[in-house]
């Protein structure tokens, strides 16, 4: 009885959140992309951002590439979801520059992880 | 019918107390060992000659109170804890009536609540509306249980014809503030002057409501251990004159902490308030302090702020020491060791922490050098530091309480370890403790048998020809203290020889694991240094490079080497720092997390209350940047890797709050044998005889204005015409 | 006519340039104050700017002030003295000199310009003790 209740827990068939195998995420992550792609000449047309096509693309590849690591279709569905939502945010200017910006981390400074750089920076946590 | 039964009762009783009734029933079973009482219905049972208070404190009811307090006399004066016990015609007071068996207590009755709410009616009828502007604000005992306790009006309408009762302040001192129209006279503060500090100067005069506390003449209440009043006063009328107006407790944050600016490690509670010290307050340690604190350690926090080292200095082309970046700073350091070529001295002072020592013990160790000092001497020859039960204090803090006779030799714990002093006063006092001395004439603030200041007499006790012995040697669990300045003479050495040597004696009609002899070290850093294999600083050889943690001593610093650069790491500029051609801004006991042991041989640590100042930075870290500028890099990032590096080096380091016993007493004695015989006969000093020498001992207490100006009112007493010297 | 060709206009900017001095003080003015205007001068204050009136123009640009030409491009708002700032700012129709009631103390200060910016300004400063009191080594030259 109680090996039976284990097994049906076992085989239950998780909801998908949108794609019912690996094939059909992995086609809706390059169609993300593929729209991303083409909306970076877009995006710097319409807005006064510093960077240029080429880093855009790269940022592009590079926020992509920090997934890559992800097998779970549920999960990878979620980031989906996600980055259309950025898309739509970037493409009705709900996101201003600023926000855009956020992504490339060029004001942000690396803070301190070896001894002598913390100690002279006076990170004093223990 | 109530002439009846008290006929019967008569005989009755007459029966029980007749002399020869007791000789009779001797054979009949003891009485019951505990009696059985009811608080509020709940039964409990207690030992005979329990308080109702103590047996409604059993049973988890806290019955109010003013005068009544654990460590001090019972007063039964201030009626607040009055409870109905069932069929006494009238309430009774809880803290000084003991209970019979079988009494049901009702401490939340009609007639309690009734009795509460007159005795706080009376007392708020004399006590100002001060709240608001009183320093007692958010902590006083009259505030909280008139909250709880006190009727929710008042009846004193006598504002407008002989209105409130007011009392003129008295000038007690620099450390205690009095409002004396607050005082409810509970004669707290009178019964611990008395009975713990040793000092009979505070006492009430007149009666009813002309009723003072005071000092009966005008003179300041000069004690070591004044500033506990404060703690012990339930209303605003002592508070404390530094930290007046100030703040108020809600907003402190508070930090459990250890004392260091004495040897016995005092717990304390730190208070800050936007990364400032606000006031320091003894924490609960029966093993150590009690619930007390010495005026140095509790007082002293203003010198935190004062003369500190806040950047790293290095001396310019034209000798003047100038503030520079940790970069250079390190790299000035750096370059000093490397060129000198493992000929390094390295010096830890008193206020040295377990983990600074390490670092700096590894630091020189990795550059090829062996010379690493304390501050403080001690002597060499013999077992040396080899055997810890050299060096601590064998039998512990509260172990004296259980000690029928102790003999101090050249040391003055009043001053050297005001807390210790208090606690042979509380055996004085409870277990008729007898105290001899031997060494200069000093007031301990109890009586002792005074042997002379001859050192030879220690040589005679030892060899069992002095008059005294007869008396030591009959003694179960006698204790000898050697005060640790005494090391400082040349013949240093012969004294904890002979001393040895007569503990050795007393040992065998003494109790089994009973240890006698006993070292009061002078600093915190001492008993850690030892342990982690320091050597005692004796005579120091000539270095290159002379690495002083934190040492200010005198003798290492009046006369500066020539050609010698000295590198001071500390957060006090003081004499140290004064010689120093590179100084390194460290943290002072309140900024850092760090291990301390104290003279008994308990490792204790310290929290980080505040940030340190400036520039500086916890000690450890800066050995181990240098260390990393040096090429050979200490292998610990983070507190933790340093407390491994320490338990790796002295397991008992770590474990805190434990008590570390040490043993060899034996063969300590015997490796000094040939030297006990030696006589010494220059007279025993102390350096600290009168108050006046107790308040600034080193560079945080030097550098407190409090601490002068206590300096300054002790002085002004001696002036005074009714000063009598008491040693 | 005038619809063809705007005679009056050519007219009313001769007489401007004509009025400010010829063509050459007349572009040096325009550089200046990025406007040439014509108007009768109403006074003079202490710090040498000339208060001109003239009705013709709308409310609102009516009055104006030529800073001192001295201070060059270096004008402000601010250098208007207090006693004509009631005028330039249509608080009053009086012109200074003209109204009764305005105080004359001898203690009055003097009129100082805002000095935001320059080395005079003002830097607000703790007043509080410092918290550390820090060491100082002994000087020894």
């Amino acid at each position: 009885m109680a090996a039976r209740e284990a097994s049906k827990c076992a085989t239950k068939i998780v909801r998908p959140l949108l794609s019912s195998d690996k094939s059909e995420a992995k086609k809706r992550v390059l169609n993300l992309y593929k729209t991303y792609y083409r909306q970076i000449p877009l995006m710097l047309f319409d807005r006064h951002l510093p960077v240029s096509k080429e880093e855009c693309q790269i940022k592009l590849k590079e926020e992509f590439l920090k997934n890559k690591h992800i097998t779970d279709v549920r999960v990878i569905d979620m980031l989906v979801i996600k980055g259309q939502m950025l898309l739509q945010e970037i493409v009705t200017k709900w996101a201003q520059d600023c926000h855009i910006m956020t992504l490339f981390k060029d004001t942000v400074e690396p803070k301190p992880n070896d001894f002598l750089s913390k100690f002279v920076n006076n990170n004093d946590s223990q | 019918m109530f002439r009846t039964t008290l006929q019967r009762t008569v005989p009755c009783i007459r029966l029980v107390v007749a002399p020869g009734q007791f000789r009779l029933n001797s054979n009949a079973p003891a009485p019951p060992s505990k009696l059985e009482v009811f608080i509020d219905d709940k039964k409990v049972l207690v030992d005979p000659g329990t308080t109702v208070l103590q047996a409604a404190a059993l049973a988890g009811v806290e019955i109010p109170r003013f005068c009544y307090h654990e460590r001090l006399a019972v007063a039964g004066n201030c009626r607040m804890c009055l409870v109905e016990v069932e069929r006494s015609p009238k309430p009774v007071a809880a803290c000084a009536m003991p209970v019979m068996n079988g009494w049901k207590i009702k401490t939340n009755s009609e007639l309690t609540r009734k009795a509460r709410e007159g005795v706080m009616e009376f007392l708020l009828m004399n006590h100002p509306l001060d709240c608001p502007i009183c320093d007692q604000g958010g902590e006083c005992d009259l505030q909280d249980q008139s909250m709880a306790f006190g009727s929710d009006r008042s009846r004193f309408v006598d504002i407008d014809y002989s209105g409130k009762r007011a009392v003129e302040d008295k000038d007690i001192g620099p450390l205690v503030k009095t409002i004396m129209t607050r005082c409810i006279h509970c004669t707290r503060c009178i019964r611990f002057a008395s009975e713990v500090a040793g000092v009979d100067d505070l006492g009430t005069t007149g009666r009813g409501s002309d009723m003072q506390v005071g000092t009966y003449i005008e003179k300041m209440f000069l004690s070591e251990l004044s500033g506990n009043v404060i703690d012990l006063c339930p209303v605003g009328a002592l508070t404390s004159k530094p930290y007046s107006f100030s703040a108020r407790p809600w907003e402190t944050r508070k930090t459990d902490s250890v004392d260091v600016l004495d040897a016995l490690g005092s717990n304390i509670v730190v208070s800050t308030r936007a990364g400032d010290v606000m006031r320091i307050l003894p924490r609960l340690n029966e093993d150590i302090n009690e619930e007390w604190l010495s005026d140095k350690s509790r007082f002293s926090y203003d010198g935190l702020k004062r003369q500190r080292l806040i950047t790293p200095l290095v001396k310019d082309n034209k000798g003047n020491l100038v503030p520079v970046e940790w970069e250079d700073a390190l790299v000035a350091t750096s370059r000093a060791l490397i060129n000198a070529n493992g000929n390094i001295v390295g010096v830890s002072g008193g206020l040295s922490d377990a983990e600074s020592m390490i670092a700096l013990k590894d630091l020189l160790n990795r550059l090829g050098s062996e010379q690493l000092y304390t501050e403080e001497p001690f002597p060499m020859t013999g077992s040396g530091t080899d055997f810890r039960s050299s060096y601590i204090l064998n039998s512990s803090i509260s172990g004296l309480e259980q000690a029928d006779l102790v003999l101090l030799i050249g040391t003055n714990p009043r001053y050297e370890a005001p807390l210790l002093n208090t606690r042979i006063r509380k055996s004085y006092v409870h277990n008729d403790l007898e105290i001899a001395l031997l060494g200069p004439k000093v007031d301990l603030s109890y009586d002792y048998e005074y042997l002379g200041e001859s050192p030879a007499i220690l040589k005679d006790l030892a060899e069992k020809r002095h008059a005294f012995y007869a008396k030591l040697s009959k003694a179960k669990r006698p204790v000898i203290i050697l005060g640790a300045q005494q090391f400082e003479r040349e013949d240093g050495a012969i004294l904890l020889a002979q001393a040895q040597q007569l503990s050795q004696e007393l040992n065998k009609n003494a109790d089994k694991g009973w240890k006698i002899l006993n070292v009061l070290q002078q600093v915190a850093g001492q008993v850690a240094a030892l342990d982690l294999g320091y050597k005692p600083y004796n005579n120091l050889p000539a270095a290159k490079v002379l690495y002083l943690l934190g040492a200010d001593n005198e003798s290492l610093t009046k006369c500066k080497p020539a050609g010698t650069t000295v590198i001071y790491q500390g957060h006090h500029g003081d004499a140290g720092a004064a010689i120093a051609d590179i100084v390194l801004p460290g943290a002072a006991y309140t900024e850092k997390q760090a291990t301390y042991v104290n003279t008994e041989g308990r490792a204790q640590q310290t929290l980080m209350a505040v940030q340190p100042p400036g520039m500086a930075r916890s000690d450890w870290k800066i050995i181990r940047a240098i260390s990393e500028f040096v090429g050979v890099k200490l292998p610990y990032d983070t507190l933790n890797e340093v407390r491994d590096r320490l338990t790796d080096v002295c397991p008992s380091m770590t474990r805190y709050g434990d008590l570390e016993p040490a043993n060899y007493l034996v063969q300590a004695s015997d490796l000094a044998k040939d030297l006990s015989s030696q006589t010494v006969s220059t007279p025993l000093n102390v350096k600290q005889i009168t108050l006046e020498d107790f308040y600034m001992t080193d560079s945080i207490s030097r550098s407190s204005p409090t601490m002068a100006k206590c300096i300054q009112a002790v002085r002004k007493q001696k002036e005074s015409k009714y000063y009598e010297s008491r040693a | 006519m005038n619809n063809i060709f705007p005679f009056n206009k050519f007219i009313t900017g001769f007489n401007i340039i004509k009025a400010n001095g010829g063509p050459l003080n007349a572009f040096k003015k325009l550089f200046r104050h990025d406007e040439l205007k014509i108007g009768t001068l109403v006074g003079t204050d202490e710090m040498g700017n000339r208060y001109y009136e003239n009705n013709t123009y709308f409310y609102g640009r009516n009055r104006w002030v030529e800073y001192n030409d001295q201070v060059y491009l270096d004008y402000d708002a601010s250098q208007i003295t207090a006693e004509w700032y009631g005028w330039i700012h249509y608080k009053t129709d009086l012109l200074p000199y003209n109204d009764p009631n305005r105080p004359k103390y001898k203690w009055m200060a003097k009129h100082t310009e805002n000095e935001t910016g320059t080395e005079r300004q003002y830097v607000p400063y703790s007043t509080m003790p410092p918290k550390i009191q820090a060491w100082v080594p002994p000087n020894k030259n």
